[in-house]
């Protein structure tokens, strides 16, 4: 019993000191537990503020943030998005129910549901493009970047910074828009194009240029330009040019080509030198016309001219001798009538002799049309020689030699001007204006006057008598040849479209005004 | 004055007749040759010792035409010295400065009326009567 007392005791005192072991454990278990407990809050209030700053910090980014960033649920419905955002879609006038697609660019629908599934199973999409329309309907396009929001390792929303790039695919396109513009130009203009590096390589040619030659594009693309179209003396001529390239000169000038089919032609080539970004000449291009017609026709022309000239001269020759002929026989009528007249002096009866003088007149007259024909003629002649003439003077001279009646005075009303002009011609005009003037004259005192009035740019003349004057009617014709309005033997009708010539060749201008009975003015217009 | 041993070279049968007819109606007796073209002309000029003292040239003639034969004339050592008067309807200022440029005594054109023409001959001969006369 006493042992079991003693076992009993002894446990006893075991357990009571194990107890208190424990205790004393617990103790300080508790101890440590409560400074871990105090660490803890201490490190849990300081992740807090530290969370709390992060979160301020990511809340100031996030509005701050210059670019557009939206958030949005997996549906597409926005959670959140910045002012920059806002402005980016004119969200502020957009129907909110609707979920983001509504900004889509409907033909981009397609490529925006591909996008997402990537998104979605890769959780991040960089560099995704596509056109947007705000709610104000404008088009624009954006660039993203975007990535999946995880909680707990399951997707529940995305977030995106976006771009606009409008201003850049504007830009981009304008670009693209011009080089097409320039392209189109330069394939489609008439002149041909080519382009070579300073191996005298060609690296570009234009359809033109394809034409002209009659080389297709492939056929010329890396070939010796110089060496495959020019004739033998003209490719020096390119070599020599593509040296001056080289140094930085351009310049025209003109070869001849044989084209593919062996053609030869005459081309007109205005080359410069092409650089590069360095400054460094690394070819040149050329701008090529044909001018083959164009030369064509100018050596035409110049044929052309000197047939003229020469028919011309032909002409003026044929006239003289066309007088001659004409005139011989007239002298030796006359020569023959005078003799038969000699020798039957004393036989012809007073109507035969009367006869005899009628016919000398007639030979008289058409003497004259042969003489005034040639004259005509003579004034046609191209070469008209123009000098400084004093009309004033021309006048006064004239006076000295026309036969001007008594009873006709012939006064000069205004000072009359220089001007430039054929001096014999513009003789000739007044000498035939005058004299008919003083032959049309029927009145007891005939005055002639020559004015002339001073305009802008030309002078304008005028010869007016007191004469009997010219029906209006005829004021068109009278300038025409062989038209005589009188039955005088003395007027052949050819004074007055000498006149009309003469002025034709100083490009000036001849009317006149009259009105019967009561004379004539006739005026005529000069250049200064 | 001196009677003149003239050479007409005129291919017009009239004009022939017309110069005869002044010259015979002159006081003073000129003796007259006749050649109706060029080289007619030359053929008696070449054939024969004694030059003629005055020429009269008709510029319109057929084959050598009157220009031709004054260069003929002209370019001839011995030819060259004669007075040559042209006598023609043409007024062409080319054919009158050709003349001049080659060189000659006159230049008269043939006027239409006979009387005209009887003056002109009459002075001209007159002229020539009382010049003094290169012999060669």
């Amino acid at each position: 019993m006493v042992d079991e007392i003693q076992i009993l005791k002894r446990a006893l005192e075991r357990e009571r000191f194990s107890r208190k072991a424990a205790e004393e454990i617990l103790e300080e278990k508790s101890a440590e537990l409560y400074e871990a407990k105090r660490k803890l809050e201490e490190s849990h209030n300081e992740l807090l503020k530290l969370y709390g700053n992060a979160s301020s910090q990511l809340q100031g980014v996030f509005e701050n943030i210059v670019d557009p960033y939206v958030i949005m649920d997996l549906w597409g419905n926005p959670l959140k998005m910045n002012d920059a955002a806002i402005d980016l879609l004119d969200y502020e006038e957009a129907n909110k129910k609707d979920s983001l697609l509504q900004f889509v660019n409907p033909e981009d629908l397609e490529i925006v549901t591909a996008a997402f599934k990537t998104l979605i199973t890769k959780g991040s999409l960089t560099g995704f493009k596509l056109q947007l329309v705000t709610a104000k309907r404008l088009k624009k396009y954006v660039h993203i970047n975007c990535s999946i929001i995880y909680e707990d390792g399951v997707a529940v929303a995305a977030q995106g910074v976006l771009r606009d790039i409008t201003e850049e695919i504007n830009y981009q396109k304008r670009i693209e828009g011009e080089r097409e513009k320039y392209m189109n130009i330069i394939n489609n203009m008439n002149l041909g194009l080519l382009e070579v590096n300073i191996k005298d390589e060609v690296l570009f040619v234009n359809q033109r240029f394809c034409k002209i030659s009659g080389y297709s594009k492939e056929e010329l693309l890396g070939k010796q330009a110089g060496e495959l179209i020019p004739l033998s003396n003209d490719k020096e001529t390119i070599k020599q040019e593509n040296a001056n390239r080289l140094l930085g000169e351009s310049n025209s000038y003109e070869i001849k080509v044989l084209t593919k089919s062996g053609e030869l032609r005459n081309w007109l080539i205005s080359g410069a030198p092409n650089y590069n970004l360095k400054g460094e000449v690394i070819g040149s291009i050329g701008i090529h016309l044909d001018i083959t017609d164009f030369r064509l026709l100018q050596s035409e022309k110049e044929k052309l001219l000197i047939e003229l000239e020469k028919s011309n001269e032909e002409l003026n020759e044929y006239a003289h001798i066309v007088s001659h002929d004409l005139k011989s026989p007239l002298r030796s009528i006359n020569a023959l009538i005078s003799w038969i007249k000699e020798d039957n002096k004393d036989s012809f009866d007073h109507s035969t002799i009367k006869n005899f003088d009628l016919i000398e007149a007639t030979l008289e007259k058409m003497e004259q049309l042969i003489s005034n024909l040639l004259d005509y003629s003579s004034i046609g002649e191209n070469n008209i020689e123009r000098e400084m003439v004093d009309t004033n003077q021309l006048i006064k001279d004239l006076k000295k030699v026309l036969y001007v009646p008594k009873h006709i005075t012939v006064h000069i009303k205004d000072t009359l001007p220089t001007v430039y002009a054929d001096r014999i011609k513009l003789q000739q005009l007044f000498q035939n204006l005058i004299s008919n003037a003083v032959k049309f004259n029927n009145k007891n005192k005939g005055v002639i006057e020559i004015g002339c009035e001073e305009q802008k740019e030309r002078y304008q003349f005028s010869v007016s008598d007191n004469g009997i004057g010219i029906d209006p009617k005829y004021h068109e014709k009278i300038f025409k040849i062989f038209q005589s309005l009188s039955d005088d033997k003395e007027s052949s009708g050819i004074g007055l479209s000498i006149v009309k010539k003469v002025v034709d060749l100083h490009s000036g201008k001849i009317w006149l005004e009259s009105e019967l009975d009561k004379g004539s003015t006739f005026y005529f217009t000069m250049k200064k | 004055m001196r009677s003149l041993k003239i050479l007409l070279i005129e291919d017009d049968t009239i004009e022939v007749m017309k110069f005869n007819r002044v010259v015979d109606s002159l006081s003073l007796r000129h003796e007259v040759q006749i050649s109706q073209n060029a080289e007619e002309a030359l053929k008696y000029l070449n054939e024969n010792d004694t030059l003629p003292d005055l020429i009269l040239l008709d510029l319109n003639m057929p084959k050598i035409n009157g220009l031709e034969f004054l260069k003929l004339l002209k370019n001839d050592a011995r030819l060259r010295y004669m007075p040559t008067v042209i006598l023609t309807t043409s007024n062409n200022q080319r054919d009158l400065k050709q003349c001049y440029k080659l060189g000659i005594g006159g230049y008269l054109l043939k006027p239409l009326k006979y009387e005209d023409y009887i003056s002109k001959i009459e002075k001209l001969l007159a002229y020539w009567s009382i010049n003094e006369l290169i012999k060669v």
